[in-house]
C-alpha cells in the first residue's frame, strides 16, 4: 500500500513540475520605440513610445498578472491589470504596450517612460522570475527602434537584436519582426529539387531508416523474448536453465511431430484393446485455416 | 405604397423559390449528385468499402444540394452544423482518432514475430513519393504534389491529416480519391502482383509465424512510439495514437477502453469523417482540372504503392536464406489498405496453392504499411509544411 502511495506521489510531483516547467517562459520583449515622432499613434491619437511583447510560443498565453517595469529594484512598477480579454496574446503574436505614464487610459498604457540607457523587464507573477529583459541603446536614435532580427528568437543575447530605422529594416510594431510572403522550405524544394528526386531519396531513406531501427530492435527483443520463454518452458518441466542452452531447447512441435510421436508411444505401449481397425493419418486440405480466421487476428482482445 | 396581398403572396413565393435547390441547381450540382449516387452503388450493390462508401457517397449528396449561399446550412459557412463536424477534417483531429480505433483492433503479432517484414512496408511507401515526382511533373507546387501523393500511401485517415496540414483546398478530392482507390484494391491490385511475380514465386510457403508472448505484444507500441517519433516527430498525432490504441488493446488491463476504442469511438469518428469529407465535395470545389488530375496520381501512386512492394519482396529474397523466403505476393500489402490488401494476398496465394493461406504473412507487411505511411506523412510535412 505504501509503495503505491509513493508511485503515485511521484507521478503527481512529475506532473506539477512539467506543467511549472511551461508557463509564461515564452513572453518576451520584441521591438522597443523610445522617441516616437512619425511611427504608430495610440487610441487617443498621441504618439507614445511603446514596447512590443511576443508570445512566442505555439498556445495562447494569457498574461495579466505580470508585470512590466524600467526599475530592476521595483519589479511591481506596472502589473498588467486582470479582466481584459485582450490581455490574452494568441500563439506567435504580439501585444503593443505604451510607454506613456498614463496607467488610466486602459490596460496598454504602462505607468513609466522609458529612455534610452534604460533597461525593460518583464518579471512573472511571483515578482522574482525575470522573463525577458532588454537595455536599450544610448544612442537609439528617434523613430527607430530596437527590435529582434527574428520574433521571439535569441533570449538575452545582445547579437539577436538590431536597430531598425523603418527603411530596408522595417518597423513593425504590432507585426512580425521579419515578413515572410512565401513557405521558404516549398520554393526551395521548388528550386533545388524540381523533380522532387531528392525528396523521394531523403524521405525514403528516412522512412526505411525508421522501421528498419524498429525492426532491429524487434529482432533482438524477440530473441530476448523467445530464450526467456523457452527458460521457462524447462522450467516448467522441471529441467534446470541454467544447464541448457537454447539448442539443447525444446523447439516448437508441429502438430506431424506430435502425431507421429502419439502413433509410435501407442504401438510400443501396445495400448490397443479389441479393435481391429487400422489407424492412419490423413492429412487432410480444408479450405478453413485458423491462419485465414479474423478471430485469431483481429478482433480477440486478451483478458488477463 | 399598398402593397396587395396577391403581390404579397407572389413576392413571398418567388423569394422563396429562389432558395430551392431548383432554382440554384447548376449542371455541375447534378454531375456531384450522379457521383454520390453511384457511390451508393457501389457501396450497397457492389459491396466495396461499405462502411466508408455510404457516409461519403451520402456526404456527397448532402454538400451538393444546391441552395443560395448565405442561409447558413453549407459545410464551409462558419458555424454552421456541417461546418462545426468538418472542423475534426479541416482541423486534423478526426484522423488521430480514427487511428486509436485501428490501433486498438490490429493485432501486431504477425510483425513482431517477423519483423523484417516492416521492410516490405517501408518499400511499399515509395508509391508515395513516386507519385510525388509525377505530381511535380504535372506541374503541382511542392506542397500539393506531397499532400496528393500520400494517397499512396493507401490510408484514408492519413492523406486526409496531410491534405488539411499541406493543401487544404485539395483535401475534398484526395480523400474521395484515396477511399475511391482503397475501395478499387481487389481490382487494381491482382493484375499487378501477378504480372511481377513468377508461378514459382506464388507457390513459395513461408513457415508459419512463431508465438509470440504477450510482453513482447505491450513492448510493442510503447517501443514502437519512442523509436518513430523520435525520427519523425510530426507523425506524433497519427502514431502516437495508433500505439496508444494498440498498448490499450494488448495491456489486457483496459479492455473496456479497448472495446471503446475500437468499436463505438471507430464507428462514430468513421461515420462523421466520411459524411464530413463527402459534404465538402461541393461542385464549385471539386469539379475541376486539378481534380482529374488528383485521381491520375491517385492512381499512379497505388500502382507504384503495390508493385513496389511486391518488387521489393523479390528483391529481398535474393539475400534471404532458402528456407526463409517470402513469397512476393505479400509485397502488395506494404500499401496499409487494412486488412483488405492482407485479404488479398491470400486471395491470390489460394488461386495457386489452396493449402497457402499467406493472410497472416501478410499483416506483417499490411500493419508495417501503416506505421510506414504515417511516418512517410511526418515526413512529407517536416520538409513541406
Amino acid at each position: 500500500m505504501k509503495k503505491n502511495i509513493l508511485l503515485v506521489v511521484i507521478a503527481l510531483v512529475a506532473c506539477v513540475a512539467s506543467v511549472s516547467a511551461q508557463g509564461r517562459k515564452g513572453l518576451c520583449i520584441n521591438e522597443v520605440m523610445v522617441h516616437n515622432d512619425s511611427s504608430v499613434i495610440d487610441d487617443y491619437g498621441m504618439r507614445h513610445a511603446w514596447v512590443e511583447l511576443y508570445n512566442s510560443t505555439h498556445a495562447s498565453m494569457e498574461i495579466s498578472s505580470v508585470y512590466l517595469t524600467n526599475d530592476k529594484n521595483n519589479p511591481t512598477l506596472y502589473p498588467v491589470p486582470l479582466g481584459d480579454v485582450n490581455t490574452e496574446i494568441p500563439a506567435l503574436q504580439h501585444v503593443l504596450f505604451w510607454a506613456d505614464g498614463e496607467p488610466n487610459k486602459g490596460t496598454f498604457h504602462m505607468s513609466f517612460t522609458i529612455k534610452p540607457g534604460e533597461t525593460i523587464y518583464i518579471f512573472d507573477a511571483d515578482q522574482q522570475t525575470i522573463l525577458d529583459q532588454v537595455t536599450i541603446p544610448v544612442d537609439l536614435a528617434p523613430n527607430t527602434t530596437f527590435a529582434r532580427k527574428e520574433d521571439g528568437k535569441g533570449g538575452v543575447n545582445a547579437e539577436a537584436w538590431e536597430v531598425r530605422d523603418g527603411g530596408e529594416k522595417y518597423i513593425t510594431p504590432s507585426s512580425n519582426n521579419i515578413i515572410v510572403d512565401t513557405n521558404t522550405k516549398v520554393e526551395s524544394f521548388r528550386t533545388l529539387d524540381s523533380n522532387g528526386f531528392v525528396l523521394t531519396l531523403m524521405a525514403m531513406s528516412i522512412v526505411f531508416s525508421a522501421l528498419l531501427i524498429l525492426s532491429i530492435c524487434f529482432y533482438f527483443i524477440s530473441k530476448v523474448g523467445g530464450l526467456v520463454s523457452r527458460i521457462n518452458k524447462i522450467r516448467s518441466h522441471g529441467g534446470d536453465p541454467k544447464t541448457v542452452t537454447a539448442e539443447d531447447a525444446p523447439a516448437h512441435d508441429s502438430g506431424e511431430e506430435i502425431a507421429a510421436i502419439v502413433m509410435a508411444l501407442h504401438e510400443h505401449l501396445n495400448a490397443h484393446d479389441q479393435e481391429n481397425t487400422i489407424l492412419t493419418i490423413n492429412k487432410v486440405k480444408k479450405a478453413y485455416s485458423p491462419w485465414s480466421s479474423k478471430i485469431y487476428g483481429l478482433r480477440e482482445l486478451p483478458r488477463r | 405604397m399598398e402593397q396587395s396581398l396577391s403581390e404579397f403572396m407572389a413576392g413571398n413565393l418567388r423569394t422563396f423559390w429562389e432558395m430551392t435547390g431548383f432554382y440554384n441547381a447548376t449542371w455541375e450540382h447534378f454531375v456531384m449528385l450522379a457521383v454520390g449516387m453511384f457511390f451508393l452503388w457501389l457501396a450497397i450493390k457492389k459491396n466495396f468499402e461499405p462502411m466508408l462508401l455510404v457516409p461519403i457517397g451520402f456526404g456527397i449528396l448532402i454538400g451538393n444540394i444546391p441552395f443560395a449561399s448565405g442561409m447558413e446550412v453549407g459545410i464551409y459557412e462558419e458555424g454552421t452544423v456541417l461546418n462545426i463536424l468538418y472542423n475534426g477534417v479541416s482541423a486534423g483531429w478526426y484522423p488521430p482518432l480514427v487511428f486509436l480505433g485501428i490501433g486498438a483492433m490490429t493485432d501486431f503479432t504477425a510483425l513482431i514475430a517477423n519483423p523484417k517484414l516492416m521492410l516490405v512496408g517501408a518499400a511499399a511507401q515509395f508509391g508515395i513519393f513516386g507519385a510525388y515526382m509525377v505530381a511535380l511533373a504535372l506541374g503541382f507546387a511542392p506542397d500539393q504534389a506531397g499532400a496528393i501523393a500520400i494517397i499512396g500511401g493507401a490510408d484514408g485517415p492519413t492523406a486526409i491529416f496531410l491534405s488539411s496540414k499541406l493543401a487544404p483546398n485539395l483535401m475534398g478530392a484526395i480523400a474521395v480519391s484515396a477511399y475511391s482507390y482503397m475501395a478499387l484494391v481487389p481490382v487494381i491490385q491482382p493484375p499487378l502482383m501477378r504480372l511481377f511475380t513468377t508461378k514459382k514465386e506464388r507457390l513459395i510457403k513461408m513457415k508459419p509465424a512463431r508465438a509470440v508472448s504477450q510482453n513482447e505484444k505491450i513492448i510493442f507500441p510503447i517501443v514502437g512510439l519512442l523509436l518513430t517519433c523520435f525520427v519523425v516527430p510530426t507523425a506524433l498525432p497519427l502514431l502516437g495514437m495508433l500505439f496508444f490504441g494498440n498498448l490499450l488493446r494488448e495491456c489486457g488491463v483496459t479492455t473496456r477502453l479497448a472495446k471503446t476504442a475500437s468499436n463505438a469511438l471507430t464507428d462514430i469518428v468513421t461515420i462523421l469523417l466520411g459524411m464530413t469529407v463527402g459534404a465538402s465535395t461541393q461542385a464549385s470545389e471539386f469539379l475541376t482540372i486539378e481534380t482529374i488530375g488528383i485521381f491520375f496520381l491517385g492512381f499512379m501512386a497505388f500502382i507504384i504503392a503495390s508493385s513496389s512492394g511486391v518488387l521489393f519482396v523479390k528483391l529481398f529474397n535474393l539475400v534471404l536464406p532458402k528456407d526463409k523466403k517470402l513469397n512476393p505476393l505479400i509485397g502488395n500489402a506494404g500499401v496499409s489498405a487494412v486488412p483488405m490488401s492482407a485479404r488479398i494476398s491470400n486471395n491470390v496465394g489460394l488461386e495457386y496453392d489452396p493449402s497457402n493461406y499467406l493472410l497472416m504473412h501478410a499483416m506483417g507487411p499490411n500493419v508495417a504499411g501503416v506505421i510506414g505511411s504515417a511516418v512517410a506523412a511526418g515526413v512529407l510535412l517536416s520538409f513541406l509544411g
